[in-house]
């Protein structure tokens, strides 16, 4: 049997001396290359690159708008906390037993001041039991003592029982006062 | 052997092959050049994207916590109102029911408790104090009982025993 020919031989085709086939090859060659490192290369990168692109100008906005969110909060906390310094301080404060007697002295002679009991308020408050005796002239320097309260430095309440008992020339006043101020522990 | 011509170095690879490898060659590097310079732009987007995303959680922790110090400062000036609002009331309430004695009749201790009050006083007669403290007594209060006691100069000591009933 006669083995077929199968030998294969590029034609040389010249003009001007350029090899015509040659060239064309190198440019296919080219071609496809470019074309193949679009497709598995650039363009793949292309896409990962646009992805991150606009996650990071989304992200970036989302930053933005949370930045201006907690400036506007803590503003807020702070126009807050001002207008409340006054209730906050005097949460804050302990009971002076001699600061209170100077400030009831201008109402009462303040006999005895006696601690009964603490107990937490409301998970973040503190309140201790005071039993308060002193000598008053007349009712009004009690109703004159509550009202100063509201400006005394700490944050009492005047509470049941209240006894007035006539004794000669004054009234002998005892009253419970209840002095609330912030549980340690949520205070650190 | 004699040649005509003189021999010319013949190079391995043709000048017209060499610009085409040349030129592939320069082609494919930009391309990879370009396509690293996209990949490390997308590494510095992302790295910035991660930093973003982990300011922001941090503010969204400090935001949180901000709401919760306001919730805590609405809680004390509620508890401080409360307490100054409960005194006024406390000042009122006493003020009224002392208002409330008639002239004739003289307290000797009164005492108020959270649903009680207890008045030690004088009177110099029984209608006295029935039609003038009795009536304003038994409106304010649901349980209201007197006990008198004569003096040696005719006049009445009392005490008067007043109840509210708890709101249910």
């Amino acid at each position: 049997m006669k083995k077929p020919n199968i030998s294969f031989k590029i034609p040389k085709i010249k003009i001007y001396g350029i090899d015509v086939i040659k060239n064309f090859l190198f440019f296919a060659l080219f071609i496809i290359l470019t074309l193949l490192v679009i497709a598995f290369i650039i363009s793949p990168a292309i896409r990962s690159f646009k992805k991150s692109k606009k996650q990071y100008y989304q992200t970036k906005y989302t930053l933005e708008i949370t930045t201006n969110q907690y400036k506007e909060k803590l503003t807020e906390l702070k126009k807050l906390q001002n207008s409340n310094r006054k209730i906050i301080n005097a949460l804050k404060r302990d009971f002076d037993k001699n600061n209170f007697r100077l400030f009831a002295s201008k109402y009462m002679n303040v006999t005895s001041i006696k601690e009964i009991n603490s107990t937490v308020y409301k998970k973040d408050f503190l309140k201790t039991t005071y039993i308060m005796t002193s000598k008053i002239k007349s009712p009004k320097n009690f109703y004159d003592f509550i009202d100063a309260l509201k400006n005394y430095k700490s944050v009492l309440r005047v509470y049941f029982p209240i006894d007035f008992v006539k004794n000669k020339e004054n009234i002998d006043l005892t009253l419970k006062l209840e002095h609330y101020k912030l549980n340690p522990k949520k205070a650190k | 052997m004699y040649s005509f011509t003189t021999p010319k170095p013949k190079p391995l690879i043709k000048e017209d092959t060499k610009l085409w490898l040349i030129f592939i060659i320069i082609s494919v590097v930009l391309y990879i050049s370009f396509a690293l310079f996209l990949e490390i732009k997308t590494v510095i987007y992302n790295k910035d994207t991660e930093s973003f995303n982990r300011e922001i959680v941090k503010l969204k922790q400090q935001i949180t916590q901000i709401d919760l110090q306001k919730q805590f400062i609405y809680k004390q000036k509620t508890l401080y109102e409360d307490i100054m609002v409960k005194n006024s009331l406390m000042k009122d309430s006493i003020k009224n029911l002392l208002d409330l004695i008639p002239d004739p009749i003289t307290l000797n201790s009164i005492s108020f408790d959270k649903n009680k009050l207890i008045i030690y006083g004088i009177t110099p007669t029984q209608d006295i104090y029935n039609m003038l403290m009795l009536p304003p007594l038994e409106s304010i209060f649901t349980q209201t009982k007197t006990y008198f006691y004569q003096m040696s100069n005719g006049w009445y000591k009392f005490k008067s025993v007043n109840y509210l009933k708890e709101k249910q």
